[in-house]
């Protein structure tokens, strides 16, 4: 395992950030914290790059305790969600500033640079000042910087939360494809469950300061642990006190299936191939449904008709045990 | 030659912009008008008295000119007023850039009063600052430092009036600072001081040179604030604009204004060379 963290708790003022976090990260992996804002991936990201210390507990990477470790010496690449650039250098200078404090030999610097700057696509702008980047080859040149020094882990807090919707889709697929040609330890941080599930190997969800559950996007997806890490994956209705995914749902005109339940079509909504429906049941349930266009022209539905309800065979079902937190 | 000096001791090097005005451009009426209204009163209050200045030390010939500046008096306080002025301009890039550093990034009782504090040398009438300074450096001074009639008092008044300028031109830019660019250099392997060094203080350097302008242009034009503590003695304390007024006291209207001139290159001389090492910190890699 690469990096350990055991019994780590972190609280600022009375806010409890962490409480008890004890998470395995594998080496070689790509490992995302995914949890809604204000969770606590982020602070477990930081302390695990030594920004931040926390209150109990302990960090290992690579065997080594790193808890007491100042950043310097975790030899930990950090990327930040606003790119932290040095705004007076230009991109080789940046990507060259943990070389040149190692005082690497000139050659040496130089030639790990222009390697660099091929990966991320950025040789050309070598001599350019950060201003006249994007924010999607500002984030590139700061992943550059992080990687230049060998780090033993690399950290992304946020990546590619300040970019808009296009670039951050591409980034992401650059970012999985990056990982597949240098295979370094990898964590990052994010909100956004789609990126998560496209880009790790591992997930990490974490909610309000605890680790809720750890898995592969599939395991995570199918069978998650409780209802907070089946909703914040995906979309779910309730059906008959269980939860499910609106996808889920099998619909029928008739009540062919024992313990269906029944209902009417209080609202149907037609986007492109998906048709979304309300229906009220008759405990007095609202359920969502999603079905394709074919599927639901089909079965004839329209808005006021009676439908048998029943969760689809195999499908992810996770008692309502407490509210939604999403 | 008179309206380019103006132009460049009347702004301030930080607020120079690269190339503008160089491009023909059409204006809008309303930037007409107010472009019209911004040159008439730059000139009636800047371009035409400075224009004026210099007709009058040409007035006397080269002759007159060099003989007024060559008189070992004068000399002599030309060389007290920008020495110790850039000594105290070198003292405020220090100090200044330290103040400002502690009012940003440490928490300390007093930090808001000081904040306020800091402007008071500036804001005080200069005659007010010389009965400061002479009341606890003077012939009757309460800690035993009798400062009155040595160069001293000529830098310990340029330091007073000066301090603020460094502290308020740093501080700002301080403040806007990103706390990540540190954690960044830090997790890349650099200690406090590379960070500083290699970060922190080429963002500022900047808004020191701009600092620095304004305190050395601000230095070699005092008057008020030295005139009780230095006594003026020739050759000893007395300063630039104590020997102007003496040259006029004295209806010799010609040197008065080719020393009031040379110290306008002087003045023009500094800025540039400050306007230059921050152009340079800009573009460098």
């Amino acid at each position: 395992m690469s990096i350990e963290i055991s019994g780590v708790t972190k609280r600022f003022g009375d806010f409890v950030a962490l409480e008890d976090v004890n998470v395995s990260l594998p080496t070689g992996q790509l490992t995302a914290l995914l949890g809604p804002s204000g969770g606590g991936k982020s602070t477990l990201l930081r302390i695990i790059a030594g920004l931040e210390t926390p209150d109990t507990g302990t960090v290992a990477i690579e065997g080594v305790d790193a808890t007491r470790l100042p950043p310097r010496k975790r030899n930990v690449g950090f990327v930040f969600q606003h790119y932290a650039v040095f705004k007076h250098m230009t991109v080789a200078k940046n990507v060259a500033f943990g070389l040149e404090i190692r005082k690497r030999p000139k050659v040496e610097v130089a030639e790990r640079v222009d390697e660099l700057l091929r990966l991320v696509h950025l040789s050309q702008f070598a001599h350019r000042l950060p201003s006249q980047l994007s924010g999607g080859q500002r984030q590139r040149m700061a992943l550059a910087r992080a990687l230049a020094v060998e780090p033993t882990v690399l950290l992304l807090d946020e990546p590619f939360g300040a970019l808009d919707a296009k670039v951050r889709k591409e980034l992401r697929e650059w970012l999985r494809h990056l990982h597949d040609e240098v295979p370094v330890t990898t964590v990052f941080v994010t909100h956004d469950q789609e990126e998560a599930m496209e880009v790790a190997d591992e997930i990490v969800v974490i909610n309000e300061g605890r680790v809720e559950q750890v898995g592969s996007p599939d395991e995570l997806y199918d069978l998650p642990a409780n209802d907070f890490v089946m909703s914040f994956l995906g979309e779910v209705t309730t059906l008959g006190g269980t939860q499910v995914r609106p996808h889920d749902v099998d619909v029928a005109t008739a009540p062919r299936a024992a313990g269906a339940i029944e209902g009417t079509i209080a609202r149907m909504l037609r986007i492109g191939f998906e048709v979304r429906l309300t229906v009220l049941t008759v405990a007095g349930e609202e359920v969502s449904v999603v079905l394709t266009r074919t599927h639901a022209r089909g079965l004839g539905l329209e808005e006021g008709a009676t439908v048998w309800l029943t969760p689809a065979p195999g499908a992810t079902v996770v008692p309502a045990m407490r509210p939604l937190a999403v | 030659m008179s309206s380019a000096s103006a132009t460049a001791v009347a702004r301030p090097a930080r607020l120079r912009r690269p190339g503008s005005g160089v491009r023909p451009t059409s204006l809008t009426p309303t930037s007409s008008l107010s472009l019209g209204i911004a040159v008439t009163w730059f000139s009636l209050l800047v371009l035409i008295p400075l224009s004026a200045l210099v007709v009058t030390a040409a007035g006397g010939g080269w002759d007159a000119y060099a003989r007024a500046l060559t008189n070992g008096q004068t000399w002599a306080a030309i060389q007290l007023t920008v020495g110790q002025a850039l000594l105290v301009t070198g003292v405020n890039v220090v100090i200044g850039t330290v103040i400002a550093w502690v009012l940003v990034r440490d928490q300390f009782f007093g930090k808001r009063v000081l904040d306020v504090v800091i402007d008071i040398p500036f804001a005080l009438p200069t005659i007010v600052a010389g009965l400061v300074l002479l009341s606890l450096y003077g012939v009757n001074s309460p800690i035993g430092l009798h400062w009155a009639n040595t160069e001293r008092a000529v830098l310990l008044a340029f330091a007073f009036v000066t301090l603020p300028f460094v502290v308020r031109t740093v501080q700002p830019v301080l403040e806007e600072l990103d706390h990540d660019v540190e954690e960044a250099a830090a997790s890349l392997g650099a200690s406090r001081l590379t960070t500083f060094r290699r970060v922190i203080l080429p963002s500022l350097v900047p808004a020191i040179a701009a600092g620095a302008a304004l305190s050395f242009a601000r230095a070699i034009s005092e008057y008020g604030s030295l005139v009780l503590l230095s006594g003026n003695l020739p050759f000893r304390t007395e300063v630039v604009s104590v020997r102007v007024l003496s040259f006029i006291e004295g209806g010799n209207t010609a040197a008065a204004a080719a020393l009031a001139s040379l110290m306008l290159a002087v003045a023009l001389l500094v800025i540039v060379a400050l306007d230059l090492v921050q152009r340079r910190v800009a573009r460098r890699g």
